[in-house]
């Protein structure tokens, strides 16, 4: 459905070495999606009882939407910072996989490149959207609006994490090579 | 200066395979340092991008689809298709457009309508001695459907980067008759190619067997009723019929259909939450990136240009058409709305287009971009299903193409065909 939005294929995936390490990231990400997961259906629960609040208890729960709108944003941060692990991101790769070795390399670095300066910006900035809105509660729930930016900090250091180590590896076998 | 950064990043970001959500992200981040506008600013764009109430509906329409692919649903609706209209000439290609109708208005998504349909039928076409390149043509293509007829979780993504002020429940409604129209243009290509091959068509069940598969597909297709049906009543918003949606269809698949297990339902959750995420994060990047579009008045300096080329609007929408045609051949459907639609819909409009008939137009234009070569996921996946290489299928698919592509241009050219039913509802 990516349609992903539509395209799901683990083609890109690569086969890494299993080191413990490698299993310890595998871990981190699949803890993001199983929380992730746990969120989705929160989320649906909680619109179901936004319903029936409304049409059978005619007391409408106004907490539903606000929260919402902040789980939704936790879940979109850990897939996307899982994402980066299982490299299941929308990309185009017809470009770059049709090239020679050394191009093709070089172009990997970049895109690794791409995404731990965007991990860094997102971390930087997220941080500092954190400590600004520390004062200003969400309506309705009555939490503080860091919360919701929060995620972009989590998301910004695990991406960062995750594409550094794909550079380092790459590095070492090409090395080993 | 700052717009050769912005497109220059986000190419250079492209061509090399990164991620397009980081691609576009990083373009943003780069001309915001380049402009000296405040950084935080992008981020918090990025955050208010995905905090969108309507937003919400797309994760629940996504897991709606997800159940329905592993709770039985499809299979159900194939037999349904297959006892209505299996007896006509190459029946099975009538069987496949047909059930594609049916799913992919419940799921909203032509990849899941070619991973779920295409699984069981792609394999008995083979079987019953049709050939592999016309089982994966027809599936494939008749996929397209599910991103037009509603609910469409698309549909969804487009209104909101048109900025918010397009009724969302208006381009479900609008999306009924081109999809409609879409499934009988294939419908007729299937048959038309099935003659030329020889096909024969499937021995009729009988009325008691298609009343059987009536009841027994009836549960699954509530869902679609259900969510259309809530948004048209006025009596849920999109987002609210997303999880009732949603619901529901954990209720049928689960307690009526009873193949809902444990592990479908996590590798449900699972998928659901993968393509939510990569969606969702490219909405927010997008969010930024369209604040720099504007800031750059892009879609003007585009009117410009097309203007230079053309004054005539029906040339004009040929050309907007070509270049959707031509970007959905290589970029993705979801990166390509949020991008594409705050540059072309203004321009649209301006040659007097409807934002909904664009809509619609957008969604096929996109929608035929995924089954063509060499980024087309649906022609991927349903190659790798039919075991068949990807210019095999794309050798003999033209008169499918040829189909869409007439659709493509009368919703074009008729606003009518897209606009008269939002008109009766509303």
């Amino acid at each position: 459905m990516s349609s992903y939005s539509d395209q799901l294929s683990d083609q890109d995936v690569e086969t890494r070495p299993q080191s413990p390490f490698d299993r310890f990231l595998d871990g981190i990400a699949h803890f993001c999606i199983i929380v992730a997961g746990v969120m989705m259906v929160f989320l649906i629960i909680t619109f179901g009882w936004l319903v029936f609040g409304r049409y059978v208890l005619n007391d409408t729960p106004t907490w539903v939407e606000q929260s919402s709108l902040v789980i939704v944003v936790y879940i979109t941060c850990l897939g996307a910072a899982a994402g980066v692990r299982n490299n299941s991101h929308l990309s185009i790769d017809f470009v770059r996989e049709g090239l020679p070795q050394l191009p093709r390399e070089i172009m990997r670095y970049i895109s690794d490149l791409f995404v731990t300066c965007f991990g860094f910006f997102m971390a930087w900035q997220g941080w500092h959207l954190v400590m600004e809105n520390l004062s200003r509660p969400i309506p309705m729930i009555g939490f503080s609006e860091s919360w919701r930016a929060a995620p972009l900090v989590i998301c910004g250091v695990l991406m960062v994490l995750f594409s550094c180590v794909n550079i380092v590896q790459r590095m070492l076998k090409l090395r080993e090579v | 200066m700052g717009l050769m950064i912005l497109f220059g990043l986000f190419f250079l970001g492209l061509i090399v395979g990164a991620p397009v959500a980081f691609a576009v992200g990083l373009a943003a981040v780069g001309t915001f340092l380049y402009e000296g506008l405040p950084l935080f600013v992008g981020f918090q764009r990025i955050l208010s991008g995905i905090s969108v109430f309507s937003l919400l509906a797309i994760p629940f329409f996504i897991f709606a689809g997800e159940l329905m692919l592993h709770g039985g649903i499809s299979t159900r609706l194939v037999r349904l298709a297959s006892a209505a209209v299996g007896r006509v000439r190459g029946g099975l290609g009538m069987v496949n457009v047909s059930s594609s109708m049916l799913f992919g208005g419940i799921s909203g998504s032509a990849v899941a309508d070619v991973s779920a349909l295409g699984s069981i039928l792609i394999p008995v076409m083979k079987e019953k001695g049709y050939d592999a390149d016309y089982a994966v043509n027809v599936t494939v293509t008749s996929s397209i459907a599910g991103v037009v007829i509603p609910p469409s979780h698309n549909m969804i993504l487009y209104a909101v980067a048109a900025g918010g002020g397009i009724s969302i429940t208006q381009l479900f409604i609008a999306g009924i008759v081109p999809g409609v129209l879409m499934c009988l243009a294939l419908a007729v290509a299937a048959y038309i190619v099935a003659v030329k091959r020889g096909y024969k068509g499937e021995p009729f069940p009988g009325w008691s067997a298609l009343i059987i598969s009536f009841a027994a597909a009836l549960p699954g297709l509530m869902t679609a009723v259900i969510i259309v049906g809530g948004v048209l009543s006025g009596i849920l918003t999109v987002t609210e019929s997303g999880a009732f949606g949603a619901i529901y269809a954990i209720v049928v698949t689960g307690l009526v259909y009873r193949e809902l297990r444990w592990e479908p339902f996590k590798q449900a959750v699972y998928q659901a939450v993968r393509t939510t995420s990569l969606v969702m994060i490219l909405v927010g990047c997008a969010s930024a990136f369209s604040y720099l579009l504007a800031l750059y008045s892009v879609p003007q300096l585009l009117t410009d240009t097309l203007l230079n080329i053309s004054d005539n609007p029906y040339v004009i929408l040929l050309l907007l058409n070509l270049l959707l045609l031509g970007l959905g051949m290589i970029m993705d459907m979801a990166a390509l709305i949020l991008i594409c639609t705050p540059i072309f819909l203004p321009v649209a409009m301006q040659f007097g287009m409807d934002p909904i008939q664009f809509g619609i137009i957008m969604m096929m234009n996109l929608g035929l971009g995924l089954c063509t070569p060499p980024v087309g996921a649906c022609l991927f996946v349903g190659s790798v299903i039919g075991k068949i290489k990807i210019e095999h299928a794309v050798r003999t698919i033209w008169p499918f193409y040829l189909a869409l592509f007439v659709v493509l241009m009368l919703v074009t050219y008729v606003p009518a065909i897209s606009l008269t039913l939002p008109g009766y509802f509303l």
